[in-house]
């Protein structure tokens, strides 16, 4: 049984995609132990915290590098495993893997990317069909997505999540009570905690132009820190030049994981590292190197456009 | 191999590369270079907010990419950059364009204290290009420097259009590039990117700055300007250099009226559906140079 996965993780290890019959077996495996999870998963240090990934498997690859091998390393993904990369596939199913091999050793909880919606606009859909030719292999993995945990409280000290806070929430009993299993809705507090963003110029709360969509200023994180008892809230969902960011004074930080975001921007990634007190390093890492990840080359090939 | 045909056709063309690090050309008295850079950092973020005074940009501004076409000779630069573009959304300032889970917001009990904002996300922009003239910058100069700014130079409407039939010909393609100026993810609402490709052959160069702008479940945009100049076979003292802007929109629900699919992922492609959007603005300008002899004369005095 084990050996079998052990292979299958050594396979994905070497990007290499699963059949859909091992994927359906592994999904299924993967939901029994999910839905054990708390919407708010504890969390034991020392544990490495991660950003978007978005399908850049050879990055991924790079952070395991960076920060170790799992399970040896305990890792905290904050979601975003799929869209916008090449290998959105192999990323989750890799993490996936990884998750039902060494449960206590790795977790995941849910980005606003793992929702059946914005991946059939973002590519992991096209990626499934192209692939499988099927969208069967989608519909076991969107299936798993809705069992993800919403956040993580680290030794009861560090707020861990994917977007950011709500207006809905103001104790994490409330995040407690919320019925996840289901697509992401297009608002209230399990969509705000997917979605929402730190913004400098609101002190409260503010909503994007967009008309939809949460922005929060210092005075909101400062109230939800006091009020849970926690130091600080670490969250990804936003691209950071730097990799990470820390705002309103040391509160809330952001932490980026994916290295030449889209193959383009040139970026750095950061993984956050908290030893058993708590102590924090930042590693900061790069893109893997352009020989070593079966991506197209940087240079566009010559087009008569008109 | 493939290299030695590269050189040999921008040989026959008489044209040169330049050199090892740089991405461009040299080709009848024109000098065509893109540079293609990371993203801002978060310093120089704060430094461009600062400069076009708003406190919000593009999540992705490729501040230091740039593509350039100088004509050695008059000193003429036609050139493309994201803080350009960028001033040009912060003038027009379109009022925001909702999404559609919007309407559902609207029910939404509201925090005690909620500000909306009212900026234009979308990163809109009338920009379609920069240009200047500084005879300093021409090869000839008597080696002055000059004082005074570079001038600007004028486009006019003209009856002439852009030689698609010439473009279409499959002549060799000597230099290509595309780069990146900008581009935001509408938080995961669509996309908005801003774009300069460009392709020089033996006779000519052409290139095509776009604005595309898909707002989920909403609105595309599309604001093209291309431009086109034909090598001339005299002394190429003036360049005939010709600006075609057209402007495109289309809401999903006109483009489902029209029974057009209305799904997102099928419009990722804007050379796809281009056609499908309707035409709000179309133009076709010339670059003037009214001020090329009022720059040059003061810096021959200068020198006397």
């Amino acid at each position: 049984m084990s050996s079998d996965l052990d292979r299958q993780i050594e396979q994905l290890k070497r990007c290499e995609p699963l059949k859909e019959s091992e994927v359906k077996a592994l999904c299924l495996k993967a939901m029994e132990i999910l839905v054990e999870e708390s919407n708010v998963q504890r969390v034991d240090a020392p544990v490495t915290i991660c950003g978007d990934i978005h399908g850049q498997f050879y990055d991924m690859k790079e952070l395991f590098k960076v920060g170790g091998d799992c399970p040896k390393t305990n890792y905290l993904f904050l979601g975003d495993f799929v869209d916008r990369g090449f290998y959105s596939v192999e990323t989750f199913l890799l993490l996936l893997a990884l998750k039902v091999r060494y449960p206590d050793r790795i977790t995941l909880i849910r980005g606003n990317h793992e929702s059946r919606q914005i991946t059939q606009v973002y590519g992991f859909y096209d990626e499934c069909l192209r692939k499988y030719g099927s969208v069967n292999v989608w519909r076991y993995c969107t299936d798993i997505f809705d069992y993800l945990s919403l956040s993580a409280l680290i030794e009861n000290r560090i707020f861990s999540v994917h977007g950011g806070l709500s207006p809905a929430i103001t104790t994490l009993d409330q995040i407690r009570t919320i019925d996840r299993k289901q697509e992401v809705p297009h608002d209230g507090a399990m969509c705000d905690l997917l979605w929402s963003d730190p913004e400098d110029v609101v002190e409260a709360w503010g909503v994007s132009p967009r008309g939809a969509g949460y922005l929060f200023g210092g005075n909101v994180v400062t109230s939800f820190n006091h009020s849970n008892n926690i130091d600080y809230v670490c969250r990804a969902h936003q691209l950071v030049m730097e990799g990470y960011k820390w705002m309103f004074n040391n509160q809330i930080v952001t932490v980026w994981s994916a290295p030449n975001y889209c193959y383009r921007c040139g970026n750095v990634a950061a993984i956050l590292e908290l030893d058993e007190n708590l102590k924090k390093v930042f590693r900061v890492f790069e893109a893997a190197p352009q020989e070593s990840r079966g991506v197209p080359s940087k240079k566009p090939a010559p087009d008569y456009f008109l | 191999m493939e290299q030695e045909s590269e050189q040999t056709q921008l040989k026959v063309a008489g044209a040169e590369s330049l050199p090892k690090g740089r991405s461009g050309l040299r080709i009848r008295g024109w000098l065509i270079e893109s540079r293609n850079r990371p993203i801002l950092t978060s310093r120089c973020v704060e430094r461009w907010e600062h400069e076009i005074e708003t406190s919000h940009l593009p999540e992705m501004v490729f501040g230091e990419s740039t593509l350039t076409l100088l004509h050695l000779e008059s000193g003429i630069k036609i050139h493309f950059n994201a803080l350009d573009a960028l001033k040009g959304w912060k003038d027009e300032a379109l009022p925001p364009v909702e999404v559609p889970a919007a309407a559902q917001w609207k029910f939404r009990s509201k925090p005690f204290q909620q500000v909306i904002l009212d900026y234009d996300y979308t990163f809109t922009t009338p920009y379609c290009g920069s240009e200047t003239i500084d005879p300093n910058e021409a090869e000839h100069k008597t080696g002055a420097i000059s004082e005074g700014e570079s001038c600007s130079l004028l486009w006019e409407d003209c009856k002439e259009k852009i030689d698609l039939v010439a473009l279409a010909s499959k002549e060799p393609i000597l230099f290509y590039d595309e780069v990146v100026l900008y581009e935001d993810e509408l938080a995961d609402n669509g996309v908005s990117l801003l774009t300069v490709k460009v392709r020089v052959m033996p006779s000519s160069w052409f290139l095509l700055l776009r604005f595309w702008l898909r707002v989920d479940g909403v609105l595309m945009r599309l604001r093209d300007t291309r431009m086109y100049c034909c090598f001339g076979s005299n002394g190429n003292t003036k360049p005939v250099v010709l600006r075609d802007i057209c402007w495109r929109e289309a809401t999903f629900q006109e483009l489902s009226a029209k029974g057009f699919p209305s799904d997102s992922a099928a419009y990722s492609d804007p050379n796809l559906i281009s056609q499908r959007l309707s035409i709000l603005l179309h133009k076709t300008q010339k670059l003037k140079a009214p001020c090329m002899m009022r720059c040059t004369f003061p810096l021959v005095g200068n020198l006397v």
